[in-house]
């Protein structure tokens, strides 16, 4: 039991494999990203086959009948299939003058960053040395090393 | 004429005519596991009898309208016949839109409303703009307000003095609801039960527990502390849409502190994330964002507007917007401001009553003002001069 403990933290540091800024910074990034995302699971519609796209819908049988004019040609359709990094990159914000989206992003914060333990979100004092996650105790450390560490989850 | 007012939030719209009530409808598009070939649009969220693992089809994307396919159908089935039945031929619309809207999708909205839908007139405004109208009818005499307008994509402090938006005052933190389901769904997932895929349950979730701390680290030790003596424990009962359809949080009088229970019910146990999930708000910097958390942001965009105006901005604070919800929102708001300005400032926190339709309220105001007719454009003016004649009129 005791030198299971201290297992987890007395690997030989040399052959321990650490991350260097940049890729720490891109699993943040990554991390931060999936926080974006409006699911997590595949569409349930992705799976079927295309042919019941195609079945009629019981809502729309009545309304296709007189719809309303269409005012869509190719160049409108295009013009609504932008996300939004393209349209951000489309208004050319970086060389416009005055208030804009990206200069109303609030600045950094000039308190002190704050600590929390990545498995259990208590406050933490230590860092991990392979790849710069808090944790707050061996037995957290532990877990961490089991499921997040090096393996490339979330 | 009638006047429709719609606040077009990018996780539910607040849609109503200006002399009825407001109704608030889900600004997307579901589908669900259990009826394979059905998309349902905005309130028919209501037909799906089991939301576990609800797939989104969301036409905002950080906060700004991109999937204008999925906007439309909303917008069809809320104008149609099942909901609003709006006579296009006799009637405006007031219709919201973030800051520092893209150019592109103010053209795209013209556009529809206009000649797809064929308006007789709009106004297209921000929701801080509607709110702080809202703000300065009820008290004429101040003349500047700051508004926070926390919502699903973001959160945005918006100075507004005499009616006008500051435009050099206006801050945007990148934290909104839908990081702090999101994150919530992250971390007990990783910590208990694997949930990622039900967004919907752990909203209702985020929604029925989380509450902002007045003493973040004093909550962090109660929140350790074992058995009874630890009063931020909570139990959740997940639903499972057959016995038991909504969710709840057990009574602490019905806790059992071991976590064991004969009954077959599934459980979240929640600690620190009841608080911890809701500081993202105030320190963004926790989660790596490295952005300034509501009050400080609130205090950094005040101390850059002009001297003699900053008194007035920090005995004005109106929250607006689905976050403020949040248990202690507002004192813990009141708290640092107050801790962070001069003695000889007032610092005044104004709660709405409703901070979700605050926005539509002022809407409904400003459709009632005399001056409303000045503010719109018509579709006469529209047809003859175009874009620009929008981008003249509105204060976007």
């Amino acid at each position: 039991m005791v030198e299971k403990k201290i297992a987890v933290r007395s690997q030989d540091a040399n052959q321990r494999r650490v991350l260097d800024r940049a890729t720490r910074q891109r699993r943040l990034t990554r991390q931060l990203d999936a926080l974006e995302k409006d699911n997590f699971q595949d569409d349930p519609h992705a799976s079927l086959p295309q042919l019941a796209k195609r079945l009629p819908q019981f809502d729309e049988s009545n309304e296709s009948g007189k719809k309303r004019k269409k005012t869509r040609g190719d160049h409108f359709k295009q013009r609504f299939r932008k996300n939004f990094q393209a349209l951000l990159e489309e208004e050319n914000l970086s060389v416009s003058e005055g208030p804009n989206y990206l200069t109303a992003c609030a600045e950094p914060s000039k308190l002190p960053q704050r600590h929390f333990c990545a498995v259990c979100g208590f406050p933490s004092n230590y860092t991990c040395v392979s790849c710069g996650a808090r944790y707050c105790c061996v037995r957290c450390l532990g877990t961490h090393h089991e499921t997040r560490c090096l393996k490339w989850t979330v | 004429m009638t006047t429709l007012v719609l606040d077009n939030g990018a996780y539910t719209a607040k849609i109503g005519y200006s002399h009825e009530k407001v109704s608030v409808i889900p600004n997307c598009q579901f589908r669900s596991k259990t009826s394979r070939l059905k998309t349902f649009t905005a309130s028919q969220l209501d037909e799906i009898k089991d939301p576990s693992g609800l797939f989104y089809i969301l036409p905002f994307q950080k906060g700004y309208l991109v999937n204008w396919d999925v906007q439309r159908k909303v917008w069809d089935h809320l104008f149609g016949k099942e909901m609003f039945k709006v006579d296009f031929s006799d009637t405006s619309i007031v219709i919201t839109e973030p800051y520092f809207n893209f150019t592109s999708i103010q053209e795209s909205m013209n556009e529809i409303l206009f000649e797809e839908y064929q308006f007789q007139a709009a106004l297209r405004i921000n929701a801080g703009s509607l709110s702080a109208h809202r703000y300065f009818q009820e008290n004429s005499s101040e003349l500047c307000c700051i508004v926070v307008d926390s919502g699903f994509s973001f959160t945005h402090i918006v100075p507004y003095c005499r009616g006008k938006k500051m435009k050099d005052g206006i801050c945007r933190i990148n934290v909104g609801g839908k990081l702090l389901t999101n994150h919530l769904k992250e971390i007990i997932s990783y910590r208990q039960l694997h949930v990622m895929d039900e967004t919907y349950v752990i909203n209702q979730v985020k929604e029925d527990v989380c509450y902002v701390s007045q003493d973040f680290y004093k909550d962090m030790e109660i929140a350790q502390l074992k058995g009874e003596e630890n009063t931020v424990m909570r139990d959740y009962v997940l639903p499972d849409f057959s016995a038991i359809k909504k969710g709840f949080c057990k009574p602490r009088e019905e806790m059992n502190f071991t976590g064991k229970y004969k009954t077959g019910e599934q459980i979240l146990r929640l600690t620190n994330e009841r608080f911890a999930v809701p500081e993202m708000i105030f320190h963004p910097s926790d989660i790596g964002i490295q952005e300034m958390g509501i009050p400080e942001a609130l205090v950094n965009s005040v101390n850059n507007l002009p001297e003699e105006m900053q008194p007035h901005f920090f005995k004005n604070i109106v929250l607006t917007g689905g976050n403020t919800l949040f248990p202690g929102f507002r004192d813990r708001v009141y708290k640092e401001v107050r801790s962070l300005t001069p003695t000889d400032f007032d610092v005044s926190v104004v709660q709405p009553h409703n901070p979700i339709c605050y926005s539509w309220e002022g809407g409904k105001l400003l459709s009632e003002n005399p001056d409303f007719d000045e503010m719109v454009v018509t579709r006469e003016d529209y047809e003859e001069n175009g874009h620009y004649i929008c981008e003249e009129k509105f204060d976007i």
